[in-house]
């Protein structure tokens, strides 16, 4: 027998562990990653609208506002 | 493991039904938004057109006015449903003599096709044989006339939805009330809180996602009103009552223009969902925040 076998078994070992807190993104709701990836969704959409309207007629281009809605997507999902 | 594929074989028809009939039509509506289609033009063929009737949709005046208009008329009839239909739902909390008569009565309207509604308030107020510019006339010798004046056409509009749709609301919100517990509120009284204070601070918060619900449906629906209003008003006098649905309608079939018409229906499904999602988050998502 050997000496580790000796030590007691602690079973209340896992237990004792207060669960992890879920990690806080700065939305001001509780989310899952599909809820900031459906948050993230209206905002290209929103982004896109307004682009078209006010920003295109200037001269921009409509992938700017793509980069910029997965950009703002991808910080969202990460973050939010 | 066994289990759980059985499951999925007992949930499949149910899922191809939801795709067929939920799925596949979004997705179609939503690809063709991209597109020019016109079938009964010299081309009738489906071209991609990029973002362009999103381009065009931005600009189109007759677009904005309609969302301006059905904005206005959401909020007139949504907010005036909720507060008769909050005190139409008190009232018929208490005993009173014929209170199941009344309740019945009061329902009728509900179980009416929106086309007879229309029909209805179209015979109630058309000028010459209309009942109610009859009785405007013979008591204040005011002259309605929702062909003419726009302020009276939408106003009607916005009466016949309440009319119609403040039933479901009493309906969903006597639910609300009857199961709410006594104790928060003989509390409340026992504390010397006044009626006001009891619903602000009791009725309310508790009754709230009965609330929330009620104006998700209601909400919906008014952004969607088309057949009462075409049958009523035909969107006009002008613009005044071209709200989207009917928007929608004039630029889809009389125009045949399917593509544009596409986008403007994607347009509206945004619309809706971001206003909900934003009442759902204001409203109730702050509570279930740990």
């Amino acid at each position: 027998m050997t000496e580790i076998d000796n030590e007691p078994i602690d079973i209340l070992e896992e237990e004792a562990q207060p669960p992890a807190p879920p990690p806080v993104g700065f939305l001001p709701i509780e989310t899952n990653w599909f809820d900031r990836l459906f948050i993230s969704l209206v905002i290209w959409v929103a982004i896109c609208l307004v682009w078209l309207r006010f920003i295109e007629p200037l001269g921009a281009d409509l992938y700017i506002a793509h980069a910029i809605s997965v950009a703002a997507g991808l910080y969202i999902i990460w973050k939010g | 493991m066994r289990s759980n594929r059985l499951g999925w074989w007992l949930l499949s028809p149910t899922l191809l039904v939801l795709f067929l009939f939920g799925a596949v039509p979004f997705f179609y509506v939503l690809w063709l938004a991209f597109h020019q289609w016109n079938p009964f033009a010299t081309n009738p063929d489906i071209i991609y057109n990029g973002a362009e009737n999103f381009r065009r949709l931005v600009f189109d005046t007759a677009f904005l006015n309609s969302l301006g208009v059905t904005v206005a008329f959401v909020v007139f009839a949504v907010l005036t449903e909720l507060v008769i239909g909050y005190m139409l739902a008190r009232a018929f909390m208490r005993d009173f003599p014929g209170k199941a008569i009344f309740r019945t009565i009061h329902t009728l309207p509900l179980i009416m096709a929106p086309i007879i509604v229309g029909s209805i308030w179209k015979l109630m107020t058309t000028p010459s044989i209309g009942i109610i510019p009859h009785l405007l006339d013979e008591w204040f010798g005011y002259d309605l006339n929702i062909g003419q004046s726009a302020l009276a056409a939408f106003t009607i509009t916005v009466i016949m939805d309440v009319w119609h749709w403040t039933p479901l609301v009493t309906l969903t919100l006597i639910a609300a009330l009857v199961s709410l517990p006594a104790d928060p509120f003989e509390q409340a009284q026992i504390d010397g809180a006044n009626k006001r204070q009891i619903f602000w601070h009791i009725t309310l918060p508790m009754i709230a996602p009965a609330v929330v619900a009620t104006v998700f449906i209601r909400l919906m629906d008014a952004l969607r009103t088309v057949d009462e209003v075409l049958m009523l008003t035909g969107g006009g006098p002008g613009s005044a009552t071209r709200y989207l649905g009917v928007h929608i309608f004039k630029e889809v079939f009389p125009k045949t223009n399917y593509g544009y018409g596409s986008a403007i229906s994607v347009i509206v499904l945004y619309l809706t969902i971001v206003v909900c999602w934003l009442l759902y988050v204001g409203m109730l998502a702050p509570r279930n925040k740990k």
